[in-house]
């Protein structure tokens, strides 16, 4: 039975993007910012468990970029210019590696919010160490691979502090393995070697590119779990047999305001089904939907809930 | 030697709060008014006493229209007193670069807002119909612009690419879908109906009413440009598009990307005289930004180049040494009469004062290059 879950940052509602602009001007308070903030994750939970989906995030509704928790949650970072992420007009704070990486004393709390997660259905998303290491400026270690080896050692330090918070799943968000070379994908695997088994199932997300070249190497990863771009792949790289982790089809797109038609999803879901057998599908996006205005991608998480009944019948 | 590195502003500066607590029916605080007063007397804006009369009375449209005319030339006379060459008026009346050229075309609709990057967000629409144009939406605002000026005045109008980029493409994507099944390749084509479209049917009757109503130097700003490299070609036949045959001075504005890949396809811009870009942003104690411009020489390209040289998104300011350095480091590879002076970007995310401070910096170190680049000589 294929599994339903969203892959990254939602974006925030509008209440919230008005009071986070107003503390920006001195005009709210950050206990008015943490009110809207701890409804607004109640109300994607909300808008998640009415649409059946299986595995709930809590949206990182707070979150500037991906990086920019770890600059608190890490020590030996700090945050560097505004860079593009990757092709789309959103920009992250280039994280700058300025000493060596260890877990700062930084409660996790304010940046995972299992408090608000039932029970064994959340899922934590952070980057992978490749796209870490790959996205930063490095200006302390000598090596990339040593950078990308400490990345993993605090990130799985990380992760077994939110499994104990009763976290289930883990995603690694890993967009810059779609470029990486040969050499490159031996270091990104590595870095998941350290990172395997500390979270009961690892997702291990590829989003914006193509994997159809590295998909071979891909296999040698330990994870339960790899997300495919669907709106960068064509499903022709499954054939021959060559899946052997569960997929996560990322079917619905997280860059276009157009909602994907229900039966022509479906039929898309039911293709990866059969390609994929016996591994486990998930059905989601293909990457953040924090690209669409909030209205749209609850559209789309509504989207995902019609797919699942379609595909379930009900 | 006078003309050389001359000054520019890329476009906007920060919306005036006295102006912007009018057009949301707000009470004036003291602060508005001390900020009018302030920023008047600096700038030498004879507009102050009659503004203050519409600020205490009621508000009518003629009113309002007027103020709108007062709080562009506000713009005009602050980047004059920082001592500018080439002005316009911050784009004072204009929401968001993005947001005022779709608004007032046709085919879009507005959803809501995205992220452009930490609280900062834009309003992205969607085409839903075919782009068309509805009226020219910058005329009247150059034309004023124009008759108050005193020194030469370059209209910034945002570019198809990034208009098209930054809007959600429904109708053409949707209109292909009933074609063919091919999802990638129907993206790729309905991108550049959409952007061709944007290009003549909405862009080009605004550049000619722009240059009808006497324009000499157009700036289309295109910071979305080389989001995709693979359409670096693409922006090109629309630049062509729109600009083709029209008898103006034109400069593309581009930021915060990777230059490599403009070349070699931006050579084959035919009516761009001004490339205008970003560099302060990415210029390290490590590593000079300016070699980027290696790329240019390399290219083999001739054209002018618009030097960024201060940072728009610190409130640090730059020194005139500063900037004077980046501009003799960019001087090795590009002749020194082909560099116009100017930020990485419009400043509308900075406090007034910051914004003048850096602007006032920028020209002072201007004049140092030009002394320094006089005693090489």
């Amino acid at each position: 039975m294929q599994k339903f879950h969203l892959t990254g940052n939602f974006p925030r509602p509008e209440p919230l993007i008005e009071v986070t602009r107003q503390l920006d001007r001195g005009r709210a308070s950050e206990s008015e910012v943490q009110g809207h903030l701890d409804h607004s994750v109640n109300e994607l939970l909300e808008l998640q468990m009415s649409n059946k989906l299986d595995i709930l995030v809590d949206g990182q509704l707070n979150w500037q970029d991906l990086f920019r928790p770890f600059i608190d949650l890490l020590a030996g970072l700090k945050p560097g210019t505004l860079t593009r992420w990757f092709d789309n007009n959103t920009f992250y704070r280039r994280p700058i590696v300025v000493d060596r990486i260890k877990r700062a004393e930084m409660p996790l709390t304010k940046y995972y919010r299992h408090d608000l997660i039932p029970e064994g259905r959340g899922k934590a998303i952070m980057p992978g160490p490749y796209t870490f290491a790959k996205l930063s400026e490095n200006a302390a270690y000598s090596s990339f691979a040593d950078l990308v080896d400490d990345l993993a050692h605090s990130l799985a330090s990380i992760s077994r502090e939110l499994t104990s918070s009763g976290y289930r799943f883990l995603q690694l968000n890993e967009p810059s393995l779609c470029t990486a070379t040969i050499e490159e994908l031996e270091i990104a695997r590595r870095g998941f070697d350290i990172l395997a088994k500390s979270s009961p199932r690892i997702m291990l997300q590829t989003y914006f590119g193509s994997v159809s070249h590295i998909k071979d190497k891909l296999v040698d990863f330990p994870v339960d779990c790899i997300g495919v771009d669907l709106y960068a792949n064509d499903l022709s790289i499954f054939e021959n047999g060559s899946v052997t982790t569960d997929i996560s089809c990322g079917c619905i797109d997280g860059r276009n305001s157009l909602v994907e038609p229900v039966d022509r999803t479906v039929e898309l879901v039911t293709k990866m089904i059969d390609a994929v057998a016996p591994h486990q599908v998930y059905v989601g996006p293909n990457c953040d939907l924090e690209f669409l205005p909030y209205v749209v991608a609850a559209k789309k998480v509504q989207l995902l809930g019609a797919v699942r009944r379609s595909l379930n019948r009900e | 030697m006078s003309n050389l590195f001359s000054t520019q502003e890329i476009g906007s500066l920060p919306k005036a709060p006295w102006f912007l607590s009018y057009l949301r029916g707000r009470n004036l605080e003291q602060s508005d008014l001390d900020h009018l007063e302030k920023w008047s007397n600096t700038a030498s804006f004879e507009g102050k006493h009659e503004t203050l009369e519409i600020l205490s009375q009621t508000r009518t449209a003629a009113k309002e229209l007027r103020l709108r005319q007062l709080a562009s030339l506000f713009g005009v006379r602050f980047l004059e007193s920082t001592g500018l060459d080439i002005v316009y008026d911050g784009e004072a009346n204009r929401i968001e670069m993005y947001e005022h050229a779709i608004k007032n075309a046709n085919g879009f609709k507005f959803y809501g807002r995205v992220r452009s990057f930490d609280n900062r967000y834009y309003r992205k629409a969607a085409c839903v119909q075919r782009v068309g144009f509805r009226f020219a939406y910058h005329s009247d605002e150059f034309e004023y612009v124009l008759k108050q000026a005193k020194k030469q005045v370059k209209v910034p109008i945002t570019g198809p690419y990034t208009l098209a980029e930054w809007s959600f493409n429904e109708y053409y994507l949707e209109r292909l879908m009933r074609k063919s099944a091919d999802l990638r390749a129907i993206k790729e084509q309905a991108k550049r109906e959409f952007l061709l479209d944007i290009a003549n049917e909405m862009l080009r009757p605004n550049l000619e009413s722009l240059v009808r109503a006497g324009a000499s130097w157009v700036q289309i700003d295109e910071p979305a440009l080389a989001t995709r490299p693979e359409d670096i070609p693409l922006f090109v036949e629309a630049f062509n598009e729109c600009t083709h045959g029209i008898d103006c001075k034109f400069s593309v504005h581009i930021c915060y990307s990777n230059y490599q890949s403009l070349y070699p396809h931006i050579l084959e811009l035919k009516n761009c005289n001004q490339l205008a870009l970003e560099f302060a942003n990415r210029d390290t104690s490590r590593e000079s930004a300016y070699d980027q411009l290696r790329l240019m020489k390399d290219a083999g390209d001739t054209r002018e180049i618009g030097l960024g040289v201060l940072d728009v998104h610190v409130n640090s300011i730059e020194e005139p040494k500063v900037v004077m350095t980046r501009i003799l480091n960019a001087a090795r590879f590009i002749e020194a009469d082909k560099i116009y002076v100017n930020p990485d970007c419009g400043l509308r995310t900075r406090p007034w004062d910051v914004a003048y401070d850096k602007l006032c910096n920028m020209v002072a170190g201007a004049k140092l290059a030009r002394e320094a680049i006089g005693a090489s000589r």
